[in-house]
This record gives C-alpha cells, sequence and structure tokens, in this order.
C-alpha cells in the first residue's frame, strides 16, 4: 500500500520523460540509455505498480509524441518489455543485483531488436554501431539506479 | 498487497490471458503505426496529444535557453564590439546588394506587365530560434520557437540565410516542429536551373543531401548545377535556393538517371531560423495561377531565375 502512494512514481517518470529528449552534444547523444523503460521496469520489479501493459502503452506514446518518433513504436518495444518482466518478475527480483542487470540488459537488447524491425520496415537504413550503446549503459547503470531509486523510495514513502 | 496482485491475477486466469493482452496491446501499436506511417488519419490525434505535452517541451527548453541568455550577456566586451563591426560591415555590403537588386525588382516587374504574366508575390519572413529538444534521429525533425501564436501555419517553408531548410509540419502554441527536406519522407519539387529541368528531390536520410531518382537518362543537368524550389505544388514558393548538383549516375540499365544534391543550408551551424509566412491557404488560391505562370515561361527560364541570382552574386 505505501509504495503505491509514493509520489516518487511519477516524479521518476516525468524526469525520465524529460532526459529523453534533453538535447545531450553529439558525442554523447549515442549514449542516452532509454530511461522511460529502465524506469518502468524499476517500479514494475519492485513495487508492482505499472504492471498493466496498458501503462507500458501509454508511457510509449508520449515518448512517440515527444521525440516525433511513429505513433506506437516506443509503445511496441515497452508494451513487449513490460510483458516479459510480468513473466520473468518473482525470478529477476531476488537475482544479485549484476545478474539484475544482466537480464535487464537483455530486455533492453530485445527492445532494440524491435525497434530494429521497425525501421528495418520503414526502410530507413541500417544504423551504425552505436545503435547497441543504449542498452549496454542502460546495463551498467542499472544497479546504481536501482539503489538511488529504492533509497528515494523509502524515504518518501514513510 | 499491491506486489502480490499480479501474481493473482495469473493464477486465476492463466498466462494465457497475459500474451492475449500482449498480441492485443501490440497490434493497436502497430496499427497505429501503420496508421501514421500511410496517411493523415491519427495527424488530429497527435496534434491534439503534442499540445497536451507542450510543457514537457518548455520546460527541457527552458534552462537550456536560460543558460544561453546568460552566457550570451557573459561574454567580453570586446568581443562584441568586433563583432558588431563586423555585421556592420557586412550590413553595408547586403545594403548596397539590395538596392541593386531592387532596381532589378523593379525592372522585373516592368517587364511582366509588358508581358502581361503574374506580379510574383512578396513574402514575409519570421526569424526563429531553434528549441534545445533533441528528436528521434532517424526522423529529420527539428522544434523551433515559434507557434501559433506567432502565426504559424502547417505547410510554411523554412529556410536559413543560404536556403531551404524544410517546412513547417506540426504548430504547438509556442513551439512548432519543422519536417526538414533531408527527411526519407520528404520530396520537394525542384527546378534544376540553368537547364530549367523540373524534377522532384527526395530526402536521403543524411542531414545534408537530396536524392533526384527520376531525371531522364539523357538529361542535361552538370555537377554545380543550382537546384531551386520550382513551385509546382504550391506550397513553396518557386526559385527558393535548396542546394547544387553534387554527382550524377546513369546506371546502365535503370529506368532513370540519379542525382546527388548537397544541400545550401547549414544546418549544424544555425541558431535562427526563417519561417516564409505564405499568404493565407498555401494551397488553395496561388496554385492555378502558379502553374500556369510556370507553364508560360516553360521557354524562358531565365526570369524565374532572378532571385537565386540575387542570392548568389556575391
Amino acid at each position: 500500500m505505501k509504495q503505491t502512494r509514493s509520489p516518487a512514481l511519477p516524479l521518476s517518470l516525468i524526469l525520465a520523460l524529460l532526459l529523453s529528449i534533453f538535447p545531450l552534444p553529439d558525442v554523447v547523444a549515442a549514449w542516452r540509455p532509454h530511461w522511460v523503460a529502465l524506469i518502468l521496469i524499476y517500479w514494475h520489479i519492485e513495487s508492482g505498480s505499472l504492471h498493466g501493459l496498458g501503462h507500458a502503452f501509454v508511457l510509449g506514446i508520449v515518448l512517440d509524441l515527444m521525440t516525433g518518433s511513429l505513433l506506437g513504436q516506443h509503445a511496441l518495444g515497452l508494451i513487449i518489455i513490460n510483458f516479459l518482466v510480468a513473466r520473468y518478475r518473482n525470478r529477476i527480483r531476488f537475482f544479485p543485483p549484476w545478474q539484475q542487470a544482466l537480464a535487464v540488459g537483455a530486455l533492453l537488447f530485445n527492445e532494440r531488436i524491435v525497434q530494429l524491425w521497425i525501421i528495418g520496415l520503414l526502410q530507413r537504413g541500417w544504423p551504425d554501431w552505436s545503435w547497441w550503446l543504449p542498452p549496454l549503459i542502460g546495463m551498467l547503470i542499472w544497479p546504481w539506479l536501482f539503489l538511488m531509486l529504492d533509497a528515494i523510495r523509502w524515504r518518501t514513502s514513510r | 498487497m499491491a506486489g502480490l496482485r499480479p501474481r493473482d491475477r495469473n493464477a486465476l486466469l492463466g498466462a494465457a490471458d497475459g500474451t492475449a493482452r500482449l498480441i492485443f496491446y501490440a497490434l493497436v501499436a502497430i496499427t497505429l503505426m501503420a496508421l501514421d506511417s500511410r496517411g493523415q488519419y491519427v495527424d488530429r490525434i497527435q496534434h491534439a496529444a503534442a499540445s497536451v505535452i507542450e510543457p514537457l517541451f518548455l520546460a527541457v527548453d527552458l534552462p537550456l535557453a536560460s543558460i544561453r541568455r546568460l552566457t550570451r550577456n557573459m561574454t567580453a566586451r570586446q568581443q562584441l564590439l568586433d563583432r558588431v563591426a563586423k555585421l556592420e560591415l557586412d550590413l553595408m555590403q547586403t545594403r548596397a546588394e539590395v538596392s541593386r537588386s531592387l532596381d532589378l525588382r523593379e525592372e522585373n516587374a516592368g517587364l511582366r506587365d509588358l508581358l502581361g504574366a503574374t506580379r510574383r508575390t512578396v513574402y514575409r519572413f519570421i526569424p526563429a530560434e531553434l528549441a534545445s529538444i533533441d528528436l528521434d534521429p532517424f526522423a529529420h525533425r527539428i522544434m523551433v520557437r515559434r507557434g501559433q501564436r506567432d502565426g504559424i501555419l502547417i505547410g510554411m517553408p523554412v529556410m536559413d540565410d543560404l536556403g531551404l531548410i524544410g517546412q513547417v509540419d506540426q504548430v504547438l502554441g509556442k513551439l512548432s516542429r519543422v519536417i526538414l527536406i533531408s527527411d526519407p519522407d520528404h520530396a520537394l519539387p525542384v527546378q534544376i536551373l540553368p537547364q530549367g529541368e523540373r524534377t522532384i528531390a527526395y530526402g536521403s536520410g543524411s542531414l545534408d543531401e537530396l536524392r533526384l531518382n527520376d531525371l531522364p537518362m539523357n538529361t542535361r543537368i552538370n555537377e554545380n548545377d543550382l537546384v531551386v524550389t520550382s513551385g509546382l505544388g504550391g506550397r513553396f514558393p518557386s526559385g527558393l535556393p535548396v542546394g547544387r548538383v553534387h554527382s550524377i549516375e546513369r546506371t546502365p540499365g535503370r529506368a532513370f538517371a540519379t542525382a546527388r544534391v548537397r544541400t545550401l543550408s547549414n544546418m549544424d551551424r544555425n541558431r535562427i531560423v526563417l519561417i516564409i509566412q505564405t499568404p493565407g491557404e498555401p494551397e488553395l488560391e496561388p496554385e492555378p495561377t502558379k502553374v500556369a505562370d510556370e507553364h508560360s515561361e516553360q521557354t524562358r527560364p531565365p526570369s524565374s531565375e532572378q532571385s537565386p541570382e540575387a542570392g548568389d552574386s556575391p
């Protein structure tokens, strides 16, 4: 009960959305992790909120509108992530952090493949190698993000 | 309590329910994508939703804009003086050129009167600053800090001091989204100048390049020829500089020759773009006269060369 009322959830989501369109220098822009997916995975695994596919769908549509990508493109990726998390949640929850990071990395990697499929259908050409950086970065920052959000969640829910 | 809910549901309804929901949502997403990439069915929804999201855009843009303002305030005095001196020099030169081209404009108007051709419309420019927002790198769009309140309409052409950049794609309250001519989905009616050949320039997906995909095999265009908008289709006024032909390929066995065009505009360097305020509804009124106009001067390309030449002379 106490988790779901925490203001940390909407705040972290809005922050993630803002970070997704925050301009970065060209050199680092390709390294931007999929913030929204990371936050979604965290809340789903840890507190079970945002567990519905509908949540993922709405978030994805918002992200699509913000980045100007095809309507539904990010939504599809996030739906699939949420579906897989729902299926393996009970296992991922009790993984040690590094193993959890690997699982999250796999989820993000899978999302990237879905995106690649859409881009392929649109015939927009094959992206270069930096396309595969975001899942890697997401995987590396996951343990820290996890600890930070955990700390914030416990502090705000008391 | 909340943590147990999904598991309970799974136990009750089985995993098949989850899969069915996944398929349902995935189908909705794919249908949306298909509609979005095919036609204008979702445009209205998209527009309504985007205006709801506009505060987020502004929230991202605000701190960066204020940082830039701050750094501008702190630039050294000497630097500013140098800049002013340089700009004054530029202004003087430009004034001299403009006065010359005013003369040409009068003369051109006179000639057009003699020929009974319609007058060229004079367009107004609205300067707009780029908003600092990163968009999807696969779709070539930019956000500019002008919107409905400044009288921007969908379809208005956007250029910088050197050449055409794109057209307004979506208008919000204070911001609008511009689709670049280099976007793979964008097609632009152009004319290649010394010869006056008309064709369509497609976006290539790389920022400074366009493709001409359906040139006839015996085309007479050469490298370094100037490409300008033709004004057909009524969306862009005619004669805006677009780019220069970079290379021409005639692949044996293909029906058409293709060419690459380097754009004149400099998208990497710009902070300010110019939105061209086309009078009234862009499609309906000017088009018939324009088309008739084009046809009547088909054999006389020099008359449509006036404005690019003026931009070219320095």
